[in-house]
């Protein structure tokens, strides 16, 4: 098997890989908010119940969670499984267990912002919602954007969890191709891929945070 | 949650009042320039009555009576903690008291039901309320991520739903009474701390509020930077806007205000005149603590 066609068989699988990403990052970043909300919401039950979801995603491996979110409708309620699951529950594992992070990564943001600018919004007779929304949440992405910026480094290396699933993402491929071969460059060219991707990634939080560097408090 | 706040029951809050020298705003004023204090009640653009506020078994403010009129400026001076920030507060809804009125014109924020408990009125109320005052902190407290034009116009488009042009138009001539021109287009980092409070005075302004509160707005400040933001009061004055200014300036309260509010433990000790108030003070402790200022 030559070069070109290792590349061509990573590149599709690249390109599963870039869907997993997006996917998860479109689903987890609104999701995240939510759970932030959830999570220093007023009602105590609430509150508790998501801070026992935030330690579960943080303190269990997120191959745990694919396998558990991939099997539990078939072991937990007797549901049988189609194939193309195997790619919505690597979804959803990753979208439930991202969104913990990034809940975190929002309530910290949100906590630190000062209350006087709570204050200064009330007395001008902004509503809540319309405080959060035109005066809170922009300063909380620019505070937040170094912690978001390593998740989202760090969820391109975990998009390689998925080979659990048998999801046809790149290091899957690369798995395969190593193991059909016996040899190692497959590995070595999905290794490039990855961090070719990160160092895109990393480039394009730069530039956002050179955008927001506009102002500082 | 309810439209209705009602304030907790505070007992020590209830036994501390009686014993309250306070006597509220009708009660001075034979100062030469003080007729204001003396129109009837109902000329009051505020009128805060019998406020008991207490933090937990702490009383913080014991039946504090102020009314303040059309086109006055009242000053207020007390020792620290005494409660200056936490009256502005309560006026400004930052705060709720647990007993007492509070009033802007004919609009009622919040008075008391037949247990002397203050129970405040529907939110649309309190919105309605909001556009009748405003107020200015000692830390500015501007949106870091918002043009100066954007910090003066947003919440009279947004909230107020006024016509864009119209309040650019305000915010324009504002800015340039403020002696701000030019910066429209800066963010409050690149400002001064002069100039930011500036841009906090004409935020405030933009809404066309009937009453202005200031919480000691020079504190922060370099000594040389507060000269402006007091002359930019001193002009407001000038034009008869009501004001009312926490204020560790003694001579910056004498010049500008027709009425001095000595507070001290959560009551109003004394007031008058600025005159009277600071060159012949009637209570032992307002001549203790104006002594650290002669
Ligand atoms: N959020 C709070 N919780 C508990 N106690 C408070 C709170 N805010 C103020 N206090 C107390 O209320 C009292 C009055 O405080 P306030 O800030 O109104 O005083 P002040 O006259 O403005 O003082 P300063 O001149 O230092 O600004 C103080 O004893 C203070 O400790
Ligand atoms: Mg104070």
């Amino acid at each position: 098997m030559d070069l070109t066609l290792i590349l061509a068989m990573l590149g599709e699988g690249f390109l599963v890989s870039l869907q997993i990403f997006i996917l998860t990052l479109l689903g987890s970043l609104p999701l995240g908010l939510l759970v932030a909300f959830g999570r220093m919401s007023r009602i105590k039950p609430l509150s508790w119940l998501v801070q026992i979801y935030i330690s579960i995603m943080r303190g269990t491996p997120l191959m745990l969670q694919l396998m558990v979110v991939y099997y539990l409708p078939y072991f937990g309620f007797g549901i049988s499984i189609s194939d193309n699951y195997r790619f919505i529950a690597t979804i959803i594992a990753f979208v439930i267990n991202y969104a913990a992070y990034f809940a975190e990564i929002y309530r910290s943001g949100i906590q630190s912002i000062p209350h006087g600018q709570y204050e200064a919004a009330g007395v001008l007779g902004y509503s809540r919602s319309q405080t959060f929304i035109f005066i809170v949440f922009l300063q909380v992405v620019k505070r937040i954007l170094p912690a978001v910026t390593n998740e989202v480094i760090t969820l391109v290396k975990d998009t390689s969890l998925s080979f659990v699933l048998s999801v046809p993402e790149m290091f899957t491929t690369a798995k395969a191709i190593a193991a059909a071969q016996k040899s190692m460059i497959a590995f070595a060219v999905a290794g490039v891929f990855y961090y070719v991707f990160n160092a895109i990634v990393a480039f394009i939080m730069n530039r956002v945070e050179k955008i927001m560097d506009y102002y500082h408090d | 949650m309810t439209d209705i706040v009602r304030g907790s029951e505070d007992i020590s809050c209830v036994s501390a009042a009686t014993n309250a020298v306070s006597t509220g705003a009708v009660s001075v004023a034979n100062g030469a320039n003080n007729t204001t204090s003396l129109l009837p009640q109902e000329k009051s653009l505020v009128k805060l009555t019998h406020i008991q506020k207490s933090y937990g078994n702490v009383c913080v403010l014991q039946s504090i009576s102020l009314h303040i009129n059309a086109g006055e400026v009242v000053a207020i001076i007390g020792p620290s903690g005494s409660g200056k920030s936490t009256l502005l507060r309560c006026a400004t809804l930052l705060e709720t008291f647990q007993s007492g009125t509070l009033a802007y014109g004919d609009l009622v924020v919040a008075k008391n039901d037949a247990h002397g408990h203050a129970i405040y009125a529907p939110k649309s109320v309190l919105k309605e309320a909001k556009s009748r005052f405003g107020l200015v902190f000692q830390s500015f407290n501007l949106f870091p991520h918002c043009s100066v034009l954007h910090n003066v116009t947003d919440a009279a488009i947004r909230v107020q739903k006024r016509n864009r042009d119209e309040v650019m138009t305000q915010a324009h001539a504002l800015l340039a009474k403020m002696g701000l021109s030019g910066k429209e287009k800066m963010v409050p980092c690149e400002l001064s701390g002069g100039q930011q409070q500036r841009v906090a005075i004409a935020r405030a302004l933009a809404l066309n509020p009937s009453i202005l509160f200031f919480d000691e707005p020079t504190s922060a400040l370099d000594p040389e930077l507060t000269r402006d933001v007091l002359k930019v009061i001193r002009d407001l004055a000038a034009e008869n806007m009501t004001m009312a200014i926490v204020t560790h300036e003694m001579s910056f309260a004498r010049d500008v205000a027709d009425r001095i509010i000595f507070m001290e433990a959560g009551v109003i000790v004394e007031q008058g005149t600025a005159s009277e108030l600071i060159n012949n003070p009637q209570h032992m402790r307002t001549k203790t603590f104006l002594s650290h200022y002669a």
